[in-house]
């Protein structure tokens, strides 16, 4: 293995999560989300050499994991599936970090009924960005972002509730 | 819902996965849109070639006569020339990289224009050499079946014969059209669909 397979790999390795959070929100099915996984890492890899170090390897791979993730073409359509996870979890009276889990169990489900640009506004705002990097990475004013983050955010709650799961 | 603690609990999931391995980095090709359309028109482009070569040997295989064998060397010389003409620009479209570092936008504006281009390249040629070909078989027809050909002129008026050319003319259109949507416009369909939700005010 050459010393630059061995940074790159390096690299993404300490950001793998950003990798596995974007294959879930953009796929349901765990087989669509490994192909989607490895054709981000691959897009990584081919986008590699234009990396220059002038800003963080975590922002630029959002960039590329994003870009790949919103024009990825699966196969088949499969239809999502709406049913709640489990209509009898309280998620207040579990152990925390189960209430945790189950809580993004729901919100990867739920996001799946969002467009691929509504899926990348919550992504982005779930990483902590500001409206500011949201626009930047998503090529759109500011004030956009904002509107369409918001709006984005209403559409979450309503589909969240309207699926019978509040938290 | 609290979108706050939603986004405490993301930032504290971290992947517990496997490391990733170098084997990842040489896998298959890519399943980008323009990788797809790539694939499809490097399969069409080698179809064609076979193409080509099979109706080099039409004039052997319907018995030309040697005036009518000069007329299909140009009609072929024609055709091969515009196939070559297109399949450059099409080659150019295969080896051509993209940039996933640009910010969504203009990447994405970048895939729709590239393949909304080559996609009516491949439209324009199929139109070209349907158009030669018909041309072709209707000069087939005027010289080697002059009898026939007469005999249904005397039967059928010219606003007849018109008429059917002209929706020949448009079922070849409605079939391209249709072929072209089918096979490359779904991938277009998408990544539209992603432009347009960037630009939606």
């Amino acid at each position: 293995m050459n010393e630059t397979e061995n940074i790159f790999l390096s690299l993404i390795n300490q950001h793998k999560a950003i990798i596995h959070k974007v294959s879930k929100m953009y796929m349901i099915d765990a087989e669509q989300q490994r192909d989607l996984f490895q054709e981000i890492v691959m897009q990584l890899w081919k986008a590699y050499p234009t990396f220059k170090g002038n800003s963080k390897f975590s922002t630029w791979m959002y960039r590329v994991a994003l870009n790949t993730a919103l024009v990825y073409f699966k196969k088949d359509h499969r239809k999502v599936d709406k049913t709640p996870l489990n209509e009898n979890i309280d998620v207040i009276d579990t152990d925390d970090s189960e209430a945790k889990e189950e809580r993004l169990a729901y919100l990867y489900k739920a996001v799946q009924e969002l467009n691929a640009v509504e899926k990348a506004l919550i992504f982005l705002f779930l990483e902590n960005q500001s409206h500011r990097e949201i626009a930047l990475n998503l090529g759109i004013s500011e004030v956009n972002a904002r509107v369409k983050l918001n709006r984005t955010k209403e559409k979450l709650q309503f589909i969240i509730k309207k699926n019978g799961y509040e938290f | 819902m609290n979108f706050d603690d939603l986004k405490n609990d993301w930032q504290a999931d971290q992947s517990s996965e496997p490391n990733i391995s170098k084997d990842l980095l040489e896998i298959k090709q890519a399943k980008t849109p323009i990788d797809i359309l790539r694939k499809k028109m490097k399969h069409e482009f080698n179809y064609q070639i076979v193409a080509l070569i099979l109706m080099a040997a039409f004039p052997y295989l319907f018995g030309f006569s040697p005036q009518m064998k000069l007329i299909f060397l140009a009609f072929y010389a024609i055709t091969c020339g515009f196939t070559a003409h297109y399949f450059f620009k099409f080659y150019r479209f295969y080896k051509n990289s993209y940039d996933m570092t640009m910010d969504s936008r203009k990447s994405i504006l970048w895939f729709f224009y590239e393949m909304k281009l080559n996609i009516e390249l491949y439209k324009a040629l199929t139109y070209i050499i349907a158009f030669i070909w018909m041309s072709f078989i209707t000069v087939y027809l005027l010289i080697e079946k002059t009898g026939a050909i007469n005999r249904v002129f005397a039967k059928l008026s010219p606003t007849y014969i018109l008429l059917n050319c002209f929706i020949t003319i448009v079922i070849i259109g409605v079939i391209t059209e249709l072929w072209a949507w089918y096979y490359y416009g779904k991938y277009l369909a998408r990544v539209k669909k992603v432009v347009d939700d960037l630009d939606d005010e």
